[in-house]
């Protein structure tokens, strides 16, 4: 009865979202609480889930590496590799205000159809709709703003266009983001043609995540274009700490290496139990 | 380790305070099933939030009404998890993303293809396995994939900590999961390699092939292959010194061109006797010219697995059906095995031919030939191999000692000899794939190879921005579309940008589209026979199942009509219909060299990308 009316209830109601961090605080809570019930962690399980939770909110503050990389961007070519999430894209949308303030274009290339949407919606909101184009295979609106996304295929279309003959590619700065994807089996050779042909006196912002050879990478770059590329590392930890676990078949849950790095002699053990039988 | 049950993993986790979550899991299959089973034994007690996930979803499908309905829906207002996986549309995988953005998911079961690209944040990231999926097995996690992977745990002003987790699962390994957590990156390693596109671009813009080398030479594979070369030609002077020296110290009046002689004439003895690669593919070849005709059973692809009963054989172009019936059509070079029965080619003796070869077909499979057999003359070969060297070798009997100089120098004139082709093929490396495909291009006339220019064709040809443009090409040189109605030319693109092997329904093709295919597969023998006279791998087969849904889709069905029709997984359905409307858009740009077939491809387009499409 009550689910009744509430139901009819939710059709007038205006629709809303609820705070997510009030509710995530309140799930550490209740759970904190079960897990009372549940399992009793032993004192390496305790320290293992030491400090869990939510963080009291703090205001933005650019990382250094955030801000080392747009000081670079003034003078040169730049390599950004950094883990998801730590931040490379705020880089590329502060280098793209500035860019947009002072009457200059920029293009944004992302690999994936629903990457270069998403960017397009977050580009849109950020400096208004007039302000940004998208470019992908069946989608093509305001391509004559100064901030153009699209994705890295598009993007080499142009250039190649331009070569022929075409329209100048009329960008100051170009993005790559994932440019790791320059890797990629089906499609990496796109994202070598784009950086080869992209002209010297256009910056090259290439975001991309962390890899093992990105010094020989910014060399190559260099040689190619004639112009300093500057690598700049992402933070050295993380914006959120890492820590590695085992659940166990008894749910047991116990740290997956010791303090010296080395996998848990427990579960080294349960392995070869394992392998026995 | 078996792997446990989602609920029970669930709650675990949640004992732990160690949610939301994102478990990878190894299929498609095995996340939805993940899903729906922890959605059915726990439900999230939380009213508010159930209520909220509602709200959300609700307002979601006002923008995005494709997602009303979807058959996960429960799952998730319910349980609180789901799926999330290339099988789904982007618009359902954008509502999970957004639902676990505002903390509305304890739970998110995932393929690993997740971790590159979409950003979705949780407290922990659950691995079951150190092993990933491939299209025939399996194989090890790359310290790449297990960043991206563990660069989801810990979401940013959310979390204090985030959590890697190793679970039960089969292919568990918690000692490589640790391994791979403190391995260093992967490098960045180059695909740089040649297509028609950039090459008739290239050659467009610059006027010479000598330019487009150039460019070519500019690649990230090329400045390893430059490292590698200068390296070579150290290793190589320092050989050459070394004979020299060596040579001289001896007092052995003997031409370096000897000794370097004697190791070339000892290589193509040992050639002669191995089996070199590209001489066993010409046995093969001619074998197959030999042993396959009509009547005979064979098995396509290097696995051989799939069969068809040869009906009719023409310039190295095979025709014959299918176990299931149809038609197949396809260059010799794809037979991977041949059956020795030859039966009769009446209707009745087709399906008793499959079931015997099903039955018996490792004992009926024709063996290959090997080289040996092939080489009746080999011996006399050898025979002048090993009088030339005896010949090379100083006759002087005061020069005797010389004879075992020569013979220790061997191993070091093998090193300068090595290091010579070696050089030679990293030059040619890079450049050798666009001249293949430039001999071929010429060769349709889309490019003047003795000229060094792109032709009239060859320009429209450089703005179609396609896999496989040269198919495209012919097929319009041809008129082929022009026969077309609309939506069928959305089949046939369909073919074409499918992948070769996926199943989107049998549905009923008409006539005239099975009538156009086979022609276009016609053309596509063509063109595959230049390209694997040239040295180029022969393009993949047409997908007239994509056909027989896209005529359908471009024809107005409904969507929920187009996924039960079919059975295909909505998400591959999407990609196959969004790659087919981007290849009209392209013949739509084509309106002054062909303005018939670039009118029908532009109204086409529009209704193969029409919601949920675009």
């Amino acid at each position: 009865m009550r689910r009744n009316t509430r139901k009819n209830w939710d059709k007038h109601r205006p629709r809303r979202r609820r705070a997510p961090e009030k509710s995530d605080r309140q799930r550490d809570h209740e759970a904190n609480e079960r897990a009372k019930h549940i399992v009793s962690p032993s004192r390496e399980t305790k320290r293992l889930l030491e400090g869990i939770g939510t963080p009291r909110k703090t205001p933005f503050k650019a990382d250094p590496f955030q801000l080392e990389a747009l000081a670079s961007l003034e003078y040169e070519d730049v390599l950004v590799t950094a883990p998801t999430g730590s931040g490379k894209t705020w880089i590329a949308r502060e280098k793209i205000r500035r860019l947009l303030d002072s009457g200059r274009r920029a293009w944004y290339t992302s690999p994936l159809k629903a990457l270069t949407n998403s960017k397009y919606q977050e580009f849109v909101d950020e400096f208004g709709v007039d302000k940004v184009g998208i470019l992908t295979g069946d989608r093509k609106e305001n391509s004559d703003a100064p901030l153009l996304v699209g994705t890295t295929e598009i993007y080499r279309n142009q250039l190649f266009d331009s070569l022929r003959g075409g329209i100048e590619v009329s960008a100051d700065l170009v993005v790559l983001d994932e440019a790791h994807y320059l890797a990629d089996e089906e499609r990496g050779h796109v994202w070598e043609e784009a950086i080869i042909l992209t002209p010297p006196r256009i910056r090259l912002l290439l975001l991309s995540a962390t890899i093992g050879n990105a010094h020989e990478f910014a060399l190559w770059l260099e040689e190619i274009r004639g112009v300093r590329c500057g690598v700049i590392t992402g933070p050295l930890k993380r914006p959120v700490p890492l820590r590695s676990a085992a659940l166990l078949p008894d749910k047991r849950l116990l740290p997956l290496m010791d303090d010296n790095g080395r996998l848990n002699s427990e579960i080294l053990q349960m392995i070869e139990r394992d392998r026995e039988r | 380790m078996p792997e446990m049950p989602p609920a029970t993993l669930l709650a675990a986790l949640d004992g732990y305070n160690l949610l939301p979550a994102i478990v990878f899991l190894p299929t498609r299959r095995r996340c939805d099933q993940a899903a729906s089973e922890a959605a059915l034994t726990r439900r999230d007690p939380n009213d508010s939030r159930r209520e909220a996930r509602r709200d959300f979803m609700r307002a979601f499908v006002e923008q995005h009404p494709e997602v009303r309905g979807h058959r996960h829906w429960d799952t998730i207002i319910r349980g609180g998890v789901a799926s999330h996986h290339a099988g789904h549309i982007p618009a359902w995988k954008l509502v999970i993303e957004k639902l676990m953005s505002a903390g509305l998911l304890d739970a998110i079961f995932a393929t690993a293809t997740v971790a590159a690209g979409v950003d979705f944040p949780a407290r922990s990231v659950v691995l079951t396995g150190a092993d990933a999926r491939t299209g025939s097995g399996w194989r090890s996690l790359s310290a790449s994939e297990m960043q991206q992977m563990t660069g989801r745990a810990g979401r940013r002003g959310r979390d204090n900590v985030g959590f890697v987790i190793a679970a039960p699962g089969q292919h568990q390994d918690p000692q490589r999961i640790a391994q791979l957590l403190k391995a260093p990156p992967d490098p960045l390693v180059s695909q740089f390699r040649a297509t028609y596109t950039t090459l008739l671009n290239l050659l467009d813009a610059y006027g010479s092939f000598v330019s487009v080398r150039e460019i070519a030479e500019r690649s990230f594979a090329y400045r390893d292959f430059a490292r590698q070369i200068a390296q070579l030609e150290r290793s190589r002077s320092e050989s050459e010194e070394k004979i020299h020296t060596t040579l001289k110290e001896a007092a052995c009046d003997i031409p370096m061109s000897a000794v370097l002689g004697l190791e070339r004439l000892l290589g193509i003895r040992a050639r002669l006797q191995e089996a070199k690669p590209q001489t066993r593919a010409e046995v093969f070849h001619r074998w197959l010219n030999e042993v396959v005709k009509p009547g005979r059973v064979v098995g396509i692809g290097r696995s051989g697995r799939r069969l068809v009963m040869v009906t009719e054989k023409r310039d190295g172009n095979i025709r014959g059906f299918r176990e299931d019936g149809r038609h197949a059509s396809f260059p010799q070079e794809r037979i991977g095995r041949v059956y020795a029965p030859v039966f009769r080619l009446k209707e009745e003796e087709i399906e008793r031919a499959f079931d015997e070869i099903r039955e018996r077909g490792r004992d009926l499979t024709l063996p290959e030939p090997r080289l040996r057999d092939a080489d009746a003359e080999e011996t006399d070969a050898l025979k002048i191999i090993d009088d030339s060297i005896e010949n090379l070798l100083p006759q002087n009997s005061n020069q005797q000692h010389c004879t075992d100089v020569i013979w220790q120098l061997h191993t070091t004139a093998e090193d300068y000899e090595r290091a010579s082709r070696r050089i030679e093929a990293l030059r040619e490396e890079v450049w050798l794939p666009f001249e293949q495909r430039a001999r071929v291009l010429a060769i349709f006339g889309y490019l003047d190879y003795e000229a060094e220019k792109v032709t009239e064709r060859g320009r429209w040809l450089a703005d179609l921005h396609m896999d496989r443009p040269l198919l495209v090409g012919e097929a319009l040189e041809a008129r082929l579309f022009n026969s077309l109605e609309p939506k069928q030319l959305a089949g046939i693109m369909a073919a074409l940008t499918a992948d070769e092997d996926r199943d989107y329904g049998e549905l009923e093709l008409d006539d005239n589209v099975v009538t156009s295919l086979a022609r276009f597969e016609d053309i596509g023998f063509k063109v595959s026979a230049e390209e694997w006279k040239h040295g180029l791998e022969p393009t993949p087969e047409l997908n007239f199942s994509a056909a027989g849904a896209a005529v359908r889709w471009a024809g107005g069905m409904h969507w929920s009509d187009i996924v039960r029709e079919t059975r295909a997984e909505e998400g591959d359905l999407f990609r196959m219909f969004s790659r087919t409307g981007e290849a009209l858009l392209q013949i739509a740009g084509l309106r002054r060299s062909h303005p018939e077939a670039a009118n029908m491809a532009a109204a086409v387009a529009e209704m193969v990308l029409r919601e949920p499409i675009r």
